[in-house]
């Protein structure tokens, strides 16, 4: 009888012990789009090396910095986060630094991120000529500093990018550049062989950086070829 | 009634017993600070095991952390020389990741260690010359210190006296000190050390001297010269960059490349030092000697200017190059042997010697103008056919030779064979695999030998064969046959040598634009001429950084050199590092060797990210520190 009063006495302790913890669990969803200012269409990202989103919680004193970072084509999601309001920015990318937003994260939040491109790469043409893979386009940059370099990249997978590529052709330029020219780059299939393989498809992309701090490449969608 | 009288009494019995103190006993087998501190022999106990702490970058040394020599010593063989142009290892594709190259704990523990030495060091009744050398050696060490934590952290807190915690916490935060301040304080420590310490010790022992001291400060003060030079080139951006705790003004570089521009030229004019072997009469000569350098500092007093000493083998005193790098032939039953692969990239930088002043590439083609191309063989090239699987490399720097064991050179009375296959009659390439292959009556086989205890290239079998074409030879004695067994080799390590003093000199130098460009000039071709080298080349930043590369190679100079000159993620931007293929040609009667550059097999690209320039800081929810940029 003692024992099992005893037994009874540990049982009860166990079961008062562990009561369940009163934390929510992250039951929110922040989601959306970085899209340029101007043309509401999204500003394509690089996954590795890439732009940022920063978002701080808001309610606690450490003020700890989270970090997203971007899919190519400017989508970004995180399924588990924490209701409550947080300072978000995109961060160091492609596009004129801007100051962060309050924004209350509730349920599914959608939350599209509004920039302006330091570049927008437009009219590109991706084509195949001869052995060679030829890139033109027109670059029209959004703030007076000098455009860096432009490349033409290639990978098997369309998260191609400046820091994701098997092959490249790149030119520095170094100068601003200018709206009404054509620029050209040339890809040499013979120079790549293993890697751009004839018969095979390949994606391929055009990027321009600006020469500013911390910036990254601004692009054009990827373009699926087959050599 | 009895039981409780008793029980009293034993009360009162324990109680008066107690409030002697008799239990107040001093432990046995420990040294109670001030008798530690009161005898010379006790801090001479004391300092060895400051030394020991000291965050030397070494044989034991990789990226997590230092003295890993003790314990599991087993790191697979990654040195720190893996996440560099400089080698690959035979299977991990590991680059640099969050947590390599921490050093925080480890170093606030050193910190507090010396600080507990300098704070009794004026109570201590000793004379005033052993006075000073303690003042000196304790800055030394505390310079040292700070310099490993700076260069991996930027501005750090700076802790100058032990702490003693009275029931606040917060009281002893400290928090960060700017880029800048830190910096100062390494260099004001140095010239602490530097005015306090004797040229030398009495017997001779392997302790800091005014020149270590110098030496420190060439080295610590052309890291900040570089960083505040090229910081720009990596631009960053928050709240510590705000507050001036990473980075440094341009401003500032002027100042610390003057700095080790000084403290080179201190040691360069004591007449103490000198290049060893400086004038060998040939580059076999120079090969030679190179190696003798390395395979035991010893070997060369007037160039060595610290050494870490390997006492004996077994854990804590002997390291483990010697069986980790060994090619496969010479494995001495160690499983596996052969990790560090120095990559084609390295072997391209030495110079030939009928092209001073530039690095000369090894042409594979006739054609000569496929450098670049990295897609394995290709039947329509015209390779170049040599008689002997090195003779591709004949002619270049001497140091090239004594750095790595090239294929069908001689190691240990062995001719190691490295081969990454053959080209058949019919052109057809059999390379990295395949049955063995038979023509007029004679066997080839794809890595040179039937028996995987001959060759020492190319087979995965254990992670065991260089995939690069080269094995690694600079440090391995090649009179040890090195038991297979943890921490038994005992080569030891020079930490600073003369001919790094030259080359922080020529750097600070052509740098700045400022100083005797003559002597700057003169530095670098007498670091050539060591190797062999006849034909003096001119001071530039170009000619000194691949003279680093060559000269220092494997030194774990290169990660730090990457790193503070900000050329880390322009090196590593989706890069792949390469090997050189040596094939047997069979095309051709007698067969001939082809060489094809090629990527490093099985390996991935790497790219640095920006925010690995500086280490994240750890703890700081408890620390209350304030994170370095992106983490």
């Amino acid at each position: 009888m003692k024992t099992l009063k005893l037994h009874l006495f540990f049982l009860l302790l166990l079961l008062t012990g562990c009561s369940i913890d009163n934390y929510p669990a992250p039951d929110a969803q922040l989601f959306g789009t970085i899209l340029d200012a101007e043309t509401n269409e999204p500003v394509e990202q690089d996954i590795i090396r890439g732009s940022a989103i920063e978002y701080i919680e808001h309610g606690y004193e450490s003020q700890t910095k989270q970090l997203m970072i971007f899919k190519n084509d400017g989508s970004y999601r995180n399924n588990l986060v924490f209701s409550n309001t947080y300072s978000i920015a995109p961060v160091r990318g492609n596009f004129v630094p801007v100051t962060p937003q309050d924004v209350q994260v509730n349920g599914a939040t959608q939350l599209d991120l509004k920039v302006q491109p330091y570049i927008r790469v437009k009219d590109v043409k991706i084509e195949k000529v001869g052995t060679k893979v030829v890139a033109s386009f027109k670059l029209q940059q959004t703030v007076i500093n000098n455009v860096r370099k432009i490349g033409l990249y290639a990978h098997p997978e369309p998260t191609v990018g400046e820091p994701m590529r098997t092959a490249l052709a790149e030119q520095e330029i170094n100068a601003a550049s200018d709206p009404n020219k054509t620029y050209r780059i040339e890809l040499d299939q013979a120079a790549n062989s293993n890697v751009l393989k004839t018969g095979s498809q390949y994606f391929f992309r055009v990027g321009a950086i600006i020469d500013a701090p911390e910036s990254k490449f601004n692009y054009a969608k990827a373009v699926r070829l087959a050599l | 009634m009895k039981m409780i009288k008793n029980t009293a009494l034993l009360l009162v019995f324990l109680f008066a017993l107690g409030c002697g103190n008799v239990l107040d006993k001093q432990p046995l087998d420990k040294l109670q600070g001030e008798n530690l501190f009161s005898n010379p022999e006790g801090v001479k106990l004391y300092m060895a095991n400051l030394y020991y702490q000291l965050p030397i970058e070494d044989f034991t040394f990789f990226r997590q952390g230092f003295n890993w020599n003790t314990g599991d010593p087993n790191n697979g063989g990654f040195a720190p020389a893996m996440v560099t142009d400089e080698a690959v290892h035979t299977e991990f594709g590991d680059f640099i990741g969050n947590d390599d190259f921490q050093w925080w704990d480890q170093g606030y523990k050193l910190i507090r260690d010396t600080n507990i030495l300098i704070d009794i060091i004026p109570t201590l009744d000793v004379t005033d010359d052993e006075r000073k050398a303690l003042i000196g050696e304790s800055s030394f060490i505390r310079a040292y210190t700070y310099f490993a934590l700076v260069k991996r952290y930027g501005g750090v807190p700076l802790i100058t006296s032990v702490q003693k915690y009275d029931g606040d916490v917060e009281a002893l935060k400290v928090p960060r000190s700017t880029e800048k301040e830190t910096w100062d304080f390494v260099l004001k420590e140095c010239d602490l050390a530097i005015a306090n310490l004797a040229e030398s010790w009495p017997g001779g022992e392997r302790r800091a001297t005014k020149w270590v001291a110098y030496a420190l400060k060439s080295r610590a003060a052309l890291h900040a010269a570089s960083l505040a030079k090229y910081g720009d080139r990596s631009p960053i951006s928050g709240t510590a960059v705000d507050q001036k705790l990473v980075g440094l003004d341009k401003s500032a570089a002027a100042e610390y490349y003057k700095a080790a521009a000084d403290a080179s030229e201190a040691i360069m004019s004591s007449g103490k030092f000198a290049l060893f072997r400086a004038n060998p009469a040939n580059p076999e000569e120079a090969a030679n000697n190179y190696r003798l350098l390395f395979e035991d500092p010893n070997n060369a007093p007037e160039e060595v200017i610290f050494i870490k000493g390997y006492a004996r083998p077994g854990s804590g005193t002997g390291h483990n190059y010697g069986i980790w790098f060994q090619p496969n032939q010479t494995a001495n039953g160690w499983p596996h042997p052969g990790r560090m692969n120095p990559t084609l990239e390295l072997m391209d930088a030495y110079e030939s010697y009928d092209k001073p002043g530039a690095s000369a590439p090894i042409v594979t083609t006739e054609a000569g103008n496929d450098l670049n191309d990295y897609n394995g063989f290709n039947a329509s090239k015209q390779y170049k056919r040599y008689e002997g699987p090195n003779d591709i490399f004949k002619g270049k720097d001497a140091r090239m030779w004594a750095t790595m064991i090239l294929p069908g050179t001689n190691w240990k009375g062995q001719k190691i064979v490295i081969q990454a296959g053959f080209i058949r009659p019919d052109g057809n390439a059999q390379i990295m695999g395949g049955e063995p292959f038979t023509v007029n009556g004679k066997t080839y086989y794809t890595y040179g030998a039937a028996d995987r205890t001959q060759y020492s290239g190319f087979d995965t079998w254990g992670g065991n064969n260089t995939r690069t074409g080269v094995s690694f030879k600079k440090f391995l004695n090649e009179g040890v046959n090195v038991a297979p067994g943890w921490n038994q080799s005992i080569t030891d390590f020079a930490d600073f040598r003369y001919a790094e003093i030259l080359l922080n000199y020529a750097e600070a130098i052509v740098e700045s634009g400022t100083g005797d460009k003559v002597k700057g000039a003169k530095a670098l071709n007498d670091i050539r001429h060591r190797a062999g080298h006849k034909t003096d080349i001119p001071l530039t930043i170009d000619n000194v950084i691949r003279e680093r590369r060559v000269e220092l190679a494997f030194e774990n100079k290169r990660f730090w050199d990457l790193i503070r000159r900000r050329e880390y993620h322009t090196t590593f931007n989706n890069t792949m590092r390469h090997s050189i293929l040596p094939v047997l040609d069979l095309r051709v009667t007698p067969a001939k060797y082809i060489f094809i550059r090629t990527n490093v097999a099985r390996s991935n690209p790497s790219t640095f990210d920006y925010k690995q320039y500086y280490r994240y800081i750890p703890g700081i929810g408890a620390n209350g520190l304030i994170q370095n940029p992106q983490y």
